[in-house]
């Protein structure tokens, strides 16, 4: 991208390069913007985007709220009115191929913020990722929410042509295809055979009816091959835009810019560490400051004296970042497995493992904790015992174990009620104010954090005498920077 | 059955094991092909040897290092690893992994909340059935959904077995592919915490599932009858469990508990109990439209190693590597055969190698009919690639 900042700004595009330019309201962003900026507006733009996509990362992430559902746009649309992005709020309630001004402003607009947070969040493989989900979610709202008339522009302009099944060959499959799409009519839908690879999204969830390494896909689900491809491209774009940041960054007020960007807006990814916890104080701990998924990671240790690879990654990272030391980590496991096995075997088998998440061993990475999100979204198999307990655990079991805790029935009650509605992390929240007796209401986003939060609350770092200092953490918590950066993607 | 304590003769027996059985040629063959267009040294095998010495990184020129290779080392055990970019070694950290088949791990220590024959490490012909329908669910749905062909399907050695797709569009599939693949044959998630492991919604059943549900009941009296899944009260109550209609769940119970201990009779009263339940509460069906095929499936579905199967550079133990605990060859099978493999027709090192040992015939004829059925299929891999390349310069897919 090449970028050109100047003290003020120029008026460079007349309206009818703009109409050429900016035929429509979604771009799938493929050429960069070549005009001049001035820093001013340059910062503005940016700025306005993380608002933007903030507002989606809150509907998804923190809300709760299904992808694309109503609630979903109604809350997103709401918030950017509230911020006053109207522009935004244009593009994405209905997108179109309008021709007045205020639409290719918009457009523009919108095609210069994309390009400049590519910049911003080029840097690390977790922005990147944050960055590429978001993006993917306003993409996905915007096809949404289009016409007919306008999604046949779209595929003329970005040369998409992919042509639909015979009637033949859907007749001969209709029975399945009837089966495997939830749509009612499939006899009156086009449909369209792309590689099963193009529409992952659709094979994962079984949405799709897959036959010889081909997904027959109905009109509708479209949008998963124009994802998969979008996605794909920005990927591409943000690994080239990162090489190139050489270049860019020969101003130095931009790279102030940028980096401010990244940093007001970057989570703890808890990968260094400050203080040092003793293995000692871990059964004690476990009660007092872990959260439920840890807890339960550390009682199966004392009593089955095992765990199995997915745990013992989910548990030895976690207290590499609470600040246990790597040889107090080998001695801490060491103590349990050799409880059913030889030193040998441990030795030989598990040792490579902690070594290897202090990064000593293997590719030698600083591997950083698992975060809330990471946690929910794996798998969990048979004998497991990792994941959240939220996600993954039965109600009723939860519910139990609660108990036996000595949760009084009410805050259990609670726990469950918000647990069953599916909102995990906020019944983790809950688990969190019934432990610690207090009424916070954090954003938990981290076992870490959770952590951090529970030894701030025991030493007295936040008083909670008074109500109107939970008026206060209680807002700070609801802006919730970067709180989910760690979201797998794929 | 001789040889499980013969653990110290693997060093004697090793050497011609390698030498006069091994498939040494057919393996390279196999792995040229799978590690093309790719140079066969840039695909990483791996050794153990005695005491737990584990060797990563090796490589390979042709059959004739690997002979030399397997000669000078003498592995207990070989495993397979990627195929990368440049020749793979300890410390090159530019290297990373380009393609690597698709493969499935299926083990039955998975299995032990369900099995009731064995656990943890044992395995009988019993639990072995859980094993077919694993195979023969899998298979089909590699081939009729996916479209691959070039499907080995391997005995791990002790309790369970291993898949390799080694078609071109497998093998370069990147880890979200191969996630997506993972997760469409996976349908039992959850882990202790949770009975219900199986949720099939109250929409159409997908084909692929429906296919499976019926090469399910082909075995599932049987099943019952092996496994007796509820016949003690622990099993009766682990079904219980499963069920998430309160009102359905304690007329089952008080049907089931006093009545008959054959899981078979059980589960005919069950079926009709639930049938019943489902014509005199028509707004409860449709939690529990699918109920039945929700517990048969958690009761015989294969429960797939996912981790194996999304990541993309694990390493899986070799066809024809030997299991250092159990001797036993890893070998080839057809899927159509699973059915009739017998777990003590599997040749072991030590029956092979000691023409006096009762079983020494049939290992042999076995073996050599392993041999044969890897053949089969790296002829027709090599076939496929072979295709491939005269089509290949403009394979892409256009949009
Ligand atoms: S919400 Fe996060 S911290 Fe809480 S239990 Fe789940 S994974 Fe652990
Ligand atoms: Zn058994």
């Amino acid at each position: 991208m090449d970028l050109n900042i100047k003290r003020k700004s120029t008026k460079t595009a007349v309206t009818g390069s703009l109409v050429e330019t900016y035929p429509h309201d979604l771009q799938m962003y493929k050429i960069p913007p070549t005009e001049n900026l001035s820093l001013k507006e340059f910062e503005t733009l940016a700025l306005e985007r993380v608002v933007l996509l903030r507002s989606l990362a809150t509907a998804t992430t923190l809300k709760g709220l299904r992808l694309n559902s109503e609630e979903w746009t109604d809350y997103i649309l709401g918030d950017l009115r509230t911020q006053g992005l109207k522009y935004y709020v244009k593009l994405c309630e209905k997108s179109a191929c309008g021709t007045t001004d205020a639409d290719l402003q918009a457009r523009r607009k919108d095609h210069i913020a994309h390009f400049i947070l590519r910049l911003a969040y080029c840097r690390t493989e977790e922005l990147r990722r944050w960055f590429i989900a978001r993006e993917l979610e306003l993409f996905k709202m915007r096809f949404a929410t289009m016409r007919g008339d306008a999604i046949d522009t779209f595929f003329r302009l970005n040369n998409l042509c992919y042509t639909d099944i015979t009637d033949e060959e859907r007749n001969e499959i209709m029975h399945q295809l009837r089966e495997c799409t939830s749509y009612a009519n499939a006899e009156n839908t086009k449909f369209y055979k792309v590689k099963f690879y193009e529409v992952l999204d659709l094979v994962k969830a079984r949405k799709v009816f897959l036959k010889g390494g081909y997904a027959y896909i109905p009109h509708k689900d479209f949008i998963s091959v124009l994802s998969a491809q979008y996605r794909t491209h920005l990927k591409q774009s943000l690994a080239k835009a990162c090489h190139h940041l050489g270049e860019v960054e020969q101003d130095e007020r931009l790279v102030a810019l940028l980096k401010g960007l990244h940093q007001s807006y970057s989570g703890n990814d808890y990968s260094s560490v400050k203080a040092v916890i003793p293995i000692e104080t871990l059964d004690t701990l476990s009660v007092k400051s872990y959260p439920l998924c840890m807890r339960q990671l550390h009682e199966h240790l004392r009593t089955a004296h095992h765990m199995k690879h997915g745990g013992r990654l989910q548990y030895g990272l976690f207290l590499k970042g609470i600040g246990v030391t790597l040889e107090d980590s080998l001695r801490f496991w060491r103590e349990e497995f050799t409880k059913i096995m030889d030193l040998d075997k441990f030795e030989k088998q598990y040792a490579y493992n902690v070594r290897y998440n202090y990064g000593k061993e293997g590719s030698k990475r600083n591997y950083t904790p698992f975060s809330c999100l990471k946690i929910i979204n794996n798998t969990v198999g048979p004998g497991d015992c990792h994941g959240c307990p939220f996600r993954h655990c039965e109600p009723n079991n939860l519910k139990n174990r609660l108990i036996g805790y000595g949760f009084d029935h009410q805050a259990v009650h609670d726990i469950i009620d918000i647990t069953k509605k599916g909102h995990y992390q906020i019944a983790c929240s809950k688990y969190f104010d019934a432990s610690h007796n207090v009424d916070l209401g954090l954003g938990i986003n981290h076992p870490n954090q959770y952590f951090e939060e529970s030894q701030k609350l025991i030493k007295g770092d936040i008083k909670m005498d008074q109500k109107k200092e939970k008026v206060v953490i209680k807002k700070e918590i609801n802006d919730l920077d970067g709180i989910d950066f760690d979201e797998p993607l794929d | 059955m001789v040889g499980e304590n013969n653990y110290n003769l693997l060093p004697d027996m090793l050497p011609i094991y390698y030498t006069r059985l091994f498939p040494q040629n057919i393996l390279c063959r196999w792995l040229t092909c799978g590690s093309a267009p790719q140079p066969l040294s840039n695909r990483e095998l791996s050794f153990t040897l005695a005491d737990d010495i584990y060797l990563r990184y090796l490589t390979i020129n042709n059959q004739k290092e690997l002979q030399t290779l397997l000669q000078k080392k003498c592995p207990h055990k070989l495993d397979i690893g990627g195929v990368y970019n440049t020749k793979p070694s300890i410390g090159r950290h530019d290297a990373v992994v380009l393609s690597r088949e698709l493969v499935f791990d299926i083990d039955l220590t998975d299995y032990d909340e369900i099995r009731t024959c064995c656990q943890e490490a044992k395995v009988c012909e019993k639990c072995w059935k859980f094993m077919v329908i694993a195979c023969e669910i899998i298979d089909k749905a590699l081939k009729e959904d996916f479209g691959f062909q070039n499907i080995l399907w391997v005995f791990s050695g002790r309790r369970g077995i291993h898949c390799w797709v080694s078609d071109y569009d497998a093998r370069t599939l990147d880890s979200p592919g191969r996630g997506a693949i993972a997760d469409y044959l996976c349908l039992i998630l959850g882990g202790e915490g949770q009975n219900k492991k199986v949720y099939l919604g109250s929409d159409n059943l997908h084909s692929s599932v429906r296919r499976s549900l019926n090469i399910i009941d082909k075995y599932f009296e049987e099943l019952l009858q092996d496994q007796e899944f509820f016949s003690t009260a622990d099993g009766l109550k682990k079904l219980l469990k499963i069920i998430p209609d309160e009102g359905l769940r304690s007329q089952v119970e008080k049907v089931l508990d006093k009545m008959n201990e054959s899981s078979v009779q059980r589960w005919m009263s069950f079926i009709n109990i639930y049938e019943s339940y489902c014509r005199e509460n028509t707004n409860a069906v449709r939690k529990i439209r699918y109920l039945i095929e929700e517990i048969k499936i958690q009761y015989c579905y294969p429960r797939l190693d996912v981790n194996v199967t999304k990541g993309f550079n694990h390493l899986l133990k070799s066809p024809f590597s030997i299991h250092p605990k159990t001797g036993k060859v890893s070998i080839v099978f057809k899927p159509k055969n699973a059915k009739s493999m017998k777990l003590d027709e599997i040749p072991t090192l030590y029956s092979l190698l000691d023409d006096s040992s009762p079983d020494n015939a049939l290992h042999q004829t076995n073996m050599r009919t392993a041999v044969k059925n890897f053949q089969e299929v790296v002829f027709s891999l090599e076939k496929a690639e072979a295709m491939r390349r005269r089509n290949d310069p403009n394979m892409s897919v256009e949009f």
